[in-house]
């Protein structure tokens, strides 16, 4: 999917929390989005999600607006997933059973997107008995099920052990380079962003302040702020 | 502690001797228990997941009027319904006084507010992050209001057993609007007040039992609907 942010700025009680002038997003890029607390980075997915509405500007989707078929080709995984109050399978089956998918095939790809995370043992378990690691497995695979044409990330590995974020990388990374998704993560970690990312946008006090391929960004950052940043002198 | 021994011993005898009038009163209570439940259900489930997902201007106001409510004493609902329905009163011609619609009423208006602030406490908890799931993988508004339903089911259920659980054992407002009258809107907690004041303590208790195992079974079913998940 292909995304073209114009004039978007977003206030919350006055203050403006995100003001974005002109961003692209290829069809099929892998974008990192990396920033201080407050930058704005979690807002900006969720106007991209359609979760919060932007005060002004736009966020155009192929093209075109918000609408339920731009819905349908996108998923977005939270920091902190909230899983379905039954069993792991139900859960990922959950948006083939909303978009009306036979029974047959629902199985077929819940076992198959399970196979890949390599999760099927926890198939039958109940969703509130998993670690959080196993939850953001099941989240991911939830989320990739559908194969989604924007696959939204907010902070997909902050509250797991380290094997279990090289397990998501290794996922996440895969199940971008299969298809033709446009993948957007909020990260904190940097490394993360390098591992993963092939363009990386640094935000900070609600702005883009540089955006760019993660080599460029990483290694020879054009803006003062994004060097300190990277140098670790703007604490996270 | 020899009235609780006749008690356990006369409820037995009673439950046994399957006597008619015994049967009728048990049979209205759970008539106007769960009926008042089930009208305030109907009701007070879609209000409260409102309240709980939606912002309005005076919703703090509302909040306020309705924690005020769940803790109504019943005795003056009973009153205010009684001088509603009365002969005289507003509603004086719908002629339901001292009957078992009366009771339901006054039972709906203290049961409604239970439910209604147990289901809205639920909701704005987890109302919001449920519709976020839900609209993120693709469903629509109906369908993200019913995924909102299911996985608030347990405060439903808890909401519902406590309001059965406010009905089932009401006995100011039910006395004021029922009036106790046998055969008609005599009802187990009344019943036990009157046997009290007669001095007839075994079979007050033996009746309290029998509403206790009454109460304990409905609480096993709703509590095993519950676990359905």
């Amino acid at each position: 999917m292909d995304l073209q942010i114009t004039n978007l700025q977003k206030y919350y009680s006055g203050r403006c929390v995100l003001n974005i002038e002109n961003q692209r997003i290829k069809k099929g890029s892998f974008l990192g989005i990396i920033g201080p607390n407050g930058a704005g980075k979690s807002t900006l997915v969720k106007i991209i999600a359609g979760l919060v509405e932007a005060g002004n500007g736009t966020v155009s989707y192929n093209g075109s607006g918000l609408n339920t078929a731009v819905q349908q080709n996108m998923t977005l995984v939270f920091q902190r997933p909230y899983l379905l109050r039954t069993t792991v399978f139900n859960n990922i089956a959950y948006p083939l059973v909303v978009r009306k998918v036979k029974r047959q095939e629902i199985s077929d790809r819940v076992n198959s997107v399970m196979e890949s995370l390599d999760i099927r043992s926890l198939k039958d378990q109940k969703a509130w008995t998993l670690s959080g690691g196993e939850t953001q497995k099941v989240a991911l695979a939830r989320a990739i099920v559908i194969n989604p044409s924007l696959l939204l990330l907010d902070e997909p590995t902050a509250n797991i052990d380290p094997g279990s974020i090289l397990v998501m990388e290794e996922n996440i990374k895969k199940f971008h380079e299969q298809g033709n998704s446009t993948v957007i993560v909020v990260t904190h970690n940097l490394q993360q962003g390098k591992r993963l990312c092939d363009d990386i946008a640094f935000m900070h006090k609600g702005e883009i302040i540089e955006s760019g391929s993660a080599d460029d960004v990483f290694n020879h950052p054009k803006n003062i702020l994004t060097e300190k940043f990277i140098a670790g002198e703007i604490l996270i | 502690m020899a009235h609780i021994i006749e008690g356990i011993r006369d409820a037995i005898n009673l439950l046994l001797s399957f006597d008619k009038e015994i049967y009728g009163i048990i049979g209205l209570s759970l008539y106007v228990s769960l009926a008042s439940t089930l009208i305030s259900g109907i009701v007070a489930i879609p209000i409260g997941i409102v309240l709980g997902i939606k912002s309005f201007p005076v919703k703090k106001a509302v909040i306020r009027l309705l924690y005020t409510m769940m803790s109504l004493p019943p005795v003056i609902v009973g009153l205010v319904v009684f001088l509603f329905i009365s002969r005289n009163g507003l509603l004086g011609n719908l002629r339901i006084v001292y009957t078992p619609t009366a009771i339901i009423v006054a039972q709906v208006l203290l049961v409604t507010p239970i439910i209604m602030g147990t289901v809205y406490a639920g909701a704005r908890e987890r109302g919001e992050e449920i519709q976020n799931v839900a609209y993120t993988l693709g469903a629509n508004r109906a369908q993200a209001l019913i995924l909102l339903i299911k996985e608030l089911r347990v405060n439903i259920f808890s909401a519902i057993v406590t309001g059965y659980g406010r009905a089932i054992s009401e006995v100011g407002a039910v006395m004021v609007v029922g009036g106790n009258i046998k055969g008609h809107t005599r009802v187990m907690t009344t019943v036990i007040a009157m046997l009290k004041n007669m001095g007839q303590y075994g079979m007050a208790i033996a009746i309290g039992i029998i509403l206790l195992l009454i109460s304990f079974i409905i609480n096993s079913i709703l509590y095993k609907l519950q676990q359905g998940d």
